[in-house]
């Protein structure tokens, strides 16, 4: 008796969530005013998320959602107000973040920026040098010599 | 994250005063092409001035020194090791003295026959090529290593071409049918900066 029922409750559930359109179902409600009841932060505290994540066929869900919909409807600003960005980052397992996302790529070439910017200051600061003296013995020599400018390159780049 | 490189010190760079037209890397005709708003000039090509020139080798002297310390440390300890009495090197041992020389020409020649840069000069940006803008080669970069010692010798006045020349050769650079011209791009650096700068003010 008991399967049976079981059977039948699993059969309706079926059935309801084939019938139901998830899209006319949020286009119905108002997201802001859901979430602006829901205490997040508490929320999240509560929820083991991988195990949450695991049961989720993430694929289906997301083929019968129009994610442009709801991201219209939602205030962003608000909702980011409201949740502990920190708390969310201290549960996250960074090793593993790293070793299976291309983050790891990314830190290495954030890196290498700071090296290109210091080897880039570097060399800025001795081309100003080598620019400096070069007017210097410039102005030496016509001081010396007692020559007026040097006579203007065929195909010199003008000066802007 | 870091505060955005002083964007001031990658200010457009300032024609050098004096100085020819950039030699065609390569041998080949390269493309002198100057930003629209910019006006950065591309330092490619244009013979290198005195300070990048000095301070590239100032740092081959750390490394090429560093290198043939670290090479003395490391056959005294062999030494110590394999006959039991450690060995004490003294400048004036003529063995050093000669060993250091040859590496001394050893790092030059190499750097300067195979790349034309030797690490002080890809830290700068400073390259040595031919006269024409050309590979520097073998021939060129040997006679370029033999002939730097003679700048020395002459109380440094083979240097003053550097300072004085147009085309800013050394006494070897001339006998050697070789210049040293920049090898950066000024305005890719430029470009780099302002896109660092631009992504530090986002919030």
């Amino acid at each position: 008796m008991e399967s049976i029922a079981q059977g039948v409750a699993q059969r309706v559930i079926d059935l309801v969530v084939d019938a139901l359109d998830v899209n006319m179902l949020i286009a119905r409600i108002d997201l802001n005013v859901v979430l602006a009841r829901v205490e997040l932060n508490s929320l999240l505290q509560r929820v083991n998320l991988n195990e949450v994540v695991k049961q989720i066929d993430l694929n289906e869900v997301l083929d019968r959602t129009d994610l442009n919909q709801i991201v219209d409807r939602l205030d962003v600003n608000k909702l980011m107000a409201r949740v502990d960005i920190n708390q969310i980052v201290s549960q996250i397992d960074i090793e593993a973040l790293v070793k299976n996302t291309d983050l790891g790529a990314l830190m290495v070439s954030s890196s290498s920026t700071l090296a290109t910017e210091a080897v880039d200051l570097g060399r800025s600061h001795a081309v100003s040098m080598d620019d400096t003296l070069a007017r210097w013995v410039s102005r030496i020599r016509r001081n010396h010599t007692g020559r007026a400018e040097p006579p203007e390159l065929p195909n010199a780049p003008e000066e802007p | 994250m870091t505060a955005p490189a002083d964007a001031r010190l990658l200010e457009p760079v300032p024609r050098n005063v004096g100085v020819s037209q950039p030699l065609p890397l390569g041998g080949s005709p390269q493309p002198h092409v100057s930003l629209s708003t910019g006006e950065t000039d591309n330092l490619r090509g244009q013979h290198a001035g005195f300070a990048s020139r000095f301070i590239a080798f100032i740092f081959d002297c750390v490394v090429s020194i560093g290198v043939f310390m670290l090479a003395l440390s490391a056959a005294s300890f062999a030494a110590s090791v394999l006959t039991g009495s450690s060995i004490h090197w003294s400048r004036g041992n003529t063995w050093v003295v000669i060993a250091f020389f040859a590496w001394e020409f050893f790092y030059y020649a190499y750097f300067w026959t195979a790349s034309g840069k030797t690490p002080g000069m890809v830290l700068l940006g400073v390259q040595v090529v031919g006269q024409d803008g050309s590979r520097a080669g073998t021939r060129r970069g040997l006679v370029r290593t033999l002939a730097f010692p003679l700048s020395f010798l002459l109380l440094g006045l083979g240097f003053l071409g550097i300072l004085l020349g147009r085309d800013h050769r050394a006494l070897h650079d001339v006998i050697a049918g070789t210049a040293v011209v920049y090898c950066w791009d000024a305005r890719e650096a430029r470009l780099r900066s302002l896109a660092r700068e631009g992504s530090g003010r986002q919030p």
